[in-house]
């Protein structure tokens, strides 16, 4: 019988995810994007992705024992300096909401007992910040909106979303990049090309930068589409 | 030597340029993509003398027929499948030499899902976010971002000189079967398993689901108990990982996969079996052996030494 304690030296918070990848939890997304960027910059790992509340490191298997990535990650963990402060520079995101390009508005009103003005008033009140990009290129998780905490994804995901959908569900604000499926609560749609993997910077937005939604009309809508 | 095109006659059911996987991005949502079998990409390579992770064609089930509209050299590598050169049988696991109108067709594979098609030089297409490989989901990559297409014209890299005529020894041809083995180490929720269900994770003859491309297979045969509540914060998976959601049915993911996934990890393939991950196919028993981390490790490096003999970077292969 396997036991599962594989090795002394990964004690949490700091524990392995299999051969090539050690993961430390972190209190919130912000200290596990802290992390990430830490481990990325010290150029020892292969891949350095955090999550919602952990951070996952690959390692070079071939190369680093497990016990010296846990040791290293440890060691991150000490010095990883105070998660930054978002920019002050906000991105202005303009979105479309509801009819065709937001079919779950409604029902997300619905949920949150609010009208369709109410909701966008709030959701374009504020600045976001990103927590991170991850799932598809460029797929922006943008943390703060609390008013929808409660809004759950769909019970069945849509099978083709149009790049630019803007998502909700428990109080993140999703946007898609690609076509394609998604069980986020479609609720409106940006023009703004947030992936273009051809161009310099493929990447408009990158965690820990703010957004701002800015609502915009169907007529807008189509002639920045045009743009 | 002139440049070398290659046409597409009939592109299968899905055939794509993969190279080298996509390293170092995750983090902004880029999967791996790349040849879904490596280390079968990296012994057509050798055959052709290209660096052993240089853009092929990656063929699925169905296998690919193209036409050479210059004197070239291929090789073929991958799935069991006949191979044929204007209608006459040809060996795979060995340098092949086309004429210019000459016909390089790969049959059906009759084991294994994937074989690699290398030409001498490479085929020539621009690297996208760092590699010529093809991902389908986000359309970049590899020839247009798309699955070749029958009239499609491929250019290959022009080499200097003809290569060395070879074969792969007969010990360094991986067998493609329909029964595999995959070594595989806890994953960070195992504790959300019960203990009978930890157990059996590791004690169940696993059938390929239909489900089964280059995101991830979905693997048959047991229902596992979670407890996650369906409620776990998002949290990054890699190719290997296996996730078991709420309804119980574990998912094994390839080298397409999302980089962010909300399901328990429960098993991480090791890194020394995932490129047999690529040969998987519906209907395929697999068993998951289980390694504690430092275990999984000697035997890469074991693995890495008994390859090395022929193909000497092989650790950046698998």
């Amino acid at each position: 019988m396997p036991s599962s304690d594989d090795s002394a030296a990964l004690t949490p918070p700091v524990f392995p995810c299999g051969d090539d990848l050690v993961a430390a939890e972190c209190a919130d997304t912000r200290s596990a994007q802290a992390l990430a960027d830490h481990l990325r910059e010290s150029g020892q790992w292969l891949e350095c992705v955090a999550g919602i509340a952990s951070c996952v490191a690959r390692f070079d298997l071939a190369t680093i024992s497990p016990a010296d990535a846990g040791e290293r990650m440890l060691s991150a963990l000490r010095t990883v300096p105070a998660a930054l402060e978002a920019g002050k520079d906000v991105v202005e995101v303009p979105v479309c909401y509801g009819g065709d390009h937001g079919p779950d508005l409604d029902d997300v009103c619905a949920l949150l007992g609010m009208d369709r003005d109410t909701f966008i008033e709030r959701h374009t009140g504020e600045a976001y910040r990103v927590d991170m990009l991850g799932f598809t290129p460029g797929f922006a998780f943008i943390g703060g909106f609390d008013a929808a905490r409660e809004v759950p994804r769909r019970p069945e995901p849509r099978v083709r979303l149009q790049p630019g959908s803007i998502g909700i569900a428990g109080g993140r604000t999703g946007i898609y990049t690609l076509p394609g499926p998604g069980g986020w609560q479609i609720v409106g749609r940006t023009p703004m090309r947030l992936f273009d993997a051809g161009a310099e910077q493929p990447f408009r937005l990158r965690a820990g930068m703010l957004v701002r939604f800015v609502a915009i009309g169907e007529e807008e809508f189509a002639a920045e589409c045009a743009t | 030597m002139r440049n070398v095109t290659v046409r597409i006659l009939k592109p299968g059911l899905q055939t794509t340029v993969q190279a080298g996987p996509r390293t170092g991005q995750r983090h902004l949502g880029v999967p791996a993509s790349g040849a879904a079998d490596p280390l079968s990409l990296a012994l057509a390579n050798r055959l052709v003398g290209n660096a052993l992770l240089a853009p092929a064609l990656e063929t699925t089930l169905t296998g690919v027929s193209v036409r050479f509209e210059r004197d070239g050299f291929a090789a073929v590598t991958g799935a069991r499948a006949k191979v044929w050169l204007n209608g006459e049988r040809v060996k795979r696991h060995r340098t092949l030499f086309a004429a210019e109108g000459d016909e390089l067709e790969i049959g059906p594979a009759k084991a294994g899902a994937r074989n690699y098609l290398a030409f001498a030089g490479g085929v020539d297409v621009d690297e996208v976010l760092d590699s010529a490989s093809t991902y389908l989901p986000a359309g970049f990559g590899g020839f247009r971002g798309r699955a070749l297409r029958a009239g499609d014209v491929l250019a290959v890299a022009p080499v200097e000189e003809a290569p060395e005529r070879l074969k792969t020894p007969k010990d360094f041809r991986p067998p493609a079967g329909s029964s595999w083995a995959l070594r595989a180490c806890y994953g960070a929720e195992v504790d959300l398993l019960d203990k009978e269900s930890r157990f059996d994770l590791f004690d169940t003859n696993f059938s390929v689901g239909r489900r089964a491309d280059r995101m991830g297979l979905q693997l048959e045969g047991a229902r596992f108990a979670v407890k996650s509540g369906g409620r776990l914060a998002s949290a990054p998976v890699f190719p290997g990982t296996i996730q078991c959601p709420e309804d119980g049915r574990p998912f094994l993911l390839s080298i397409d996969a999302q980089t962010i996934g909300g399901y328990p990890r429960v098993a991480q393939v090791a890194r020394a079996d995932r490129h047999l991950i690529g040969q998987l196919r519906p209907g395929d028993h697999v068993r998951l052996l289980w390694r504690d981390i430092d275990s999984a490790r000697e035997e890469l490096l074991a693995k890495h030494v008994y390859w090395r003999e022929w193909l000497p970077d092989i650790s950046t292969i698998i």
